[in-house]
């Protein structure tokens, strides 16, 4: 199992008001699976999100990562863990402006302490695997968004994590550049890479191989099917 | 990683040219006041120190210590004036020092229909080597003059002018009060020494002014040069206390060296290091208030940067580098800049003195490479020192919370 999250509670106390987050949630994720987490705003998918992202920690239950017991470790242990096993994608690409694509994509490596030969020679090679060897140098602003989020990726990428983890990735393109961002998470499905992607667009989600649908922080339902074929892809 | 870092912290500020200047700017100017404070109060000790070493230098002043009606009334009966006897007694006990007594005359100088009021010094011919000022034309008192009681008078420079112009006053008759004098000397032009204008001086044998203008042998003080430097101390001490043993045993006189009058000069210019100095810092601090200040402003507009960074990997103190590689750049670039300022402020201060103060054409601003040294070590502490609570302030933001803020 490379996720498995057992019992997991979070409480939000804002003053007087407590928002019970996730109730009792429990999900067991194998290695090489394309999960889609579906809900509406409000039913807990970003805070699963930042929980299995290990942004935050639970209130209360067990949450292992590929075997790593992440509700015990400390702060610092965290870093090392988002650094190394998971690539975030988010909704708003979180690109640093002034940098260029391939800066962008070599600061993970640079956290990871990977020489400047080591930074460079990766994010070439991960750039190019998303398709943007002719972009690299450009600074994320002159990129469309399209491109912007194919460079998150590549950044995502760049440490060879074990868990993909994105935000409603599509959800600031137009449908077309929202579909090469999908084809190419098929893609990397298709390699054995995992991926997480939390989306409230059900026919997005049925581009995953499994879809788990939270509401009030609880899971309805959790089915799995072989992903249809969509007419682009056979195109491409 | 630290030049990718610093390479960052470039980018950024310069992004922001208008803010990163306003900030730099409290650097500069508190850097700037530290050099220019510290340039011009060592400028103003070399000027005393050099005025102080113009009057000649390995002296000792003796002069004679007001007493308290109380002490006049203890003492009274002994032997307790300074005497032209004293200073006899002290060459023939000293012969290594040379010893001019001094006795100031009020009085006028009159030649024909030209004269001159104001003081009248009489001495013995050594005064002139000890305060090394010699005759242009003439010569100074010698020892006939002392002997004989003789009425020979040196002019100063502007004295001679004053009364004879531009004919020769050697040779010439004048009177000094209601006796009559000759020239035999007019010094060469010295200027002002430390308030006292050596030009408009006028000599005359101290014997004769004893005969002549004192019912007494009282002299007002004595100026002594020691050969050898390095006994100032213990010759000042023998003195005193051979002085002390001709005074029947009261210690009514006082017997000071050039170090004491350059150790007290010392003091001063140590209040005024610490009082401008201070004042300079305070500059300094006030700018490092300006750094905290756009520092906090930055990691607040750069929230969800910083929560991106840890996302990916960053830990606490990458963050925390960030920003305080980048507000001690900041503070190393206004240094640079500052002390560039402080040099051309001092040296503006030393040619504004040079113009506007009288005899402070020579205070010049002496710039040492330790106070550079120090100012600028001082403005990168400063950055150090405050844009470290913006930066952990940022290395402590929650990336979750910082990934989303709005």
């Amino acid at each position: 199992m490379l996720i498995t999250l057992s019992h997991i509670n979070k409480i939000f106390t804002t003053g007087e008001v407590t928002v019970h987050a996730l109730d009792d949630l429990n999900v067991e994720i194998k290695q090489g699976e394309f999960v889609a987490i579906i809900g509406q705003s409000g039913s807990g998918k970003t805070t699963l999100l930042d929980i299995v992202g290990c942004l935050s920690q639970p209130t209360s239950g067990d949450y292992w990562l590929n075997g790593a017991h992440i509700n015990k470790l400390p702060d610092s242990e965290l870093t090392t863990i988002r650094n190394r096993q998971i690539g975030f994608i988010f909704q708003t690409f979180h690109l640093l402006p002034r940098k260029t694509a391939l800066e962008n994509v070599q600061l993970p490596l640079m956290y990871a302490g990977a020489t400047s030969r080591q930074q460079r020679d990766r994010a070439v090679e991960v750039l190019t695997m998303v398709g943007l060897q002719d972009r690299m140098n450009h600074h994320s602003n002159q990129l469309s968004g399209g491109q912007q989020q194919r460079v998150a990726i590549a950044r995502a990428l760049a440490n060879r994590p074990a868990l993909l983890l994105a935000d409603e990735p599509t959800g600031n393109l137009d449908s077309q550049s929202g579909n090469e961002i999908l084809i190419i998470f098929e893609e990397l499905h298709r390699q054995g890479q995992t991926i997480v992607m939390i989306t409230h667009d059900p026919p997005i989600a049925q581009r995953a191989n499994r879809r788990i649908t939270l509401l009030d922080g609880r899971v309805v339902t959790d089915e799995f099917t072989e992903p249809r074929a969509q007419p682009v892809l056979q195109k491409i | 990683m630290l030049g990718a870092i610093f390479r960052d912290s470039l980018k950024n500020l310069s992004s922001n040219l208008l803010r990163s200047g306003l900030t730099m700017l409290g650097v500069i100017i508190g850097v700037a006041s530290v050099i220019a404070m510290m340039a011009i109060v060592e400028g103003g000790q070399v000027w005393l120190v050099n005025s102080i070493e113009r009057l000649g230098t390995n002296l000792l002043f003796v002069w004679k210590k007001r007493l308290t009606v109380e002490e006049k009334r203890m003492f009274a009966g002994r032997n307790l004036q300074l005497r032209y006897d004293d200073a006899l007694a002290i060459r023939e006990r000293f012969p290594d020092l040379k010893v001019a007594p001094i006795i100031d005359i009020d009085g006028q100088v009159k030649a024909g229909e030209r004269d001159y009021s104001g003081s009248i010094t009489a001495t013995s011919p050594e005064f002139s080597d000890i305060r090394n000022f010699h005759t242009a034309t003439g010569r100074f008192l010698q020892a006939t003059d002392i002997n004989t009681w003789n009425r020979s008078v040196v002019l100063g420079k502007t004295i001679a002018e004053v009364l004879y112009g531009s004919q020769s006053a050697i040779g010439q008759q004048l009177k000094v009060g209601e006796h009559r004098f000759h020239v035999i000397g007019v010094m060469e032009p010295k200027g002002e020494v430390y308030g006292q204008d050596y030009d408009e001086m006028v000599f005359i044998p101290v014997t004769t002014a004893l005969r002549f203008f004192k019912g007494s042998d009282k002299i007002r003080s004595m100026i002594i040069h020691v050969p050898d430097r390095d006994k100032m101390e213990e010759v000042t001490h023998k003195l005193h206390q051979f002085l002390i043993q001709r005074h029947d045993g009261v210690d009514d006189i006082r017997v000071r060296n050039q170090g004491d009058f350059l150790g007290a000069i010392d003091r001063t210019i140590w209040t005024f290091r610490i009082v401008l100095g201070g004042i300079a810092i305070v500059a300094l601090l006030v700018g490092g208030i300006g750094i905290m200040n756009i520092m906090l402003v930055t990691v607040t507009e750069r929230t969800r940067e910083i929560g991106l960074r840890k996302a990916i990997g960053a830990k606490r103190q990458d963050i925390l580098l960030q920003f305080l590689i980048e507000s001690t750049t900041i503070s190393v670039i206004g240094g640079c800049f500052g002390v560039v300022l402080g040099i051309f402020a001092a040296y503006g201060f030393g040619n504004l003195v040079a113009q506007s103060m009288p005899g402070g054409g020579d205070w010049g601003a002496v710039i040492q490479p330790t106070a550079i040294a120090i100012a600028f070590m001082f403005a990168v502490a400063v950055g150090i020192g405050f844009g470290l609570f913006p930066a952990i302030k940022a290395s402590r933001l929650d990336p979750a919370e910082a990934l989303r803020y709005q």
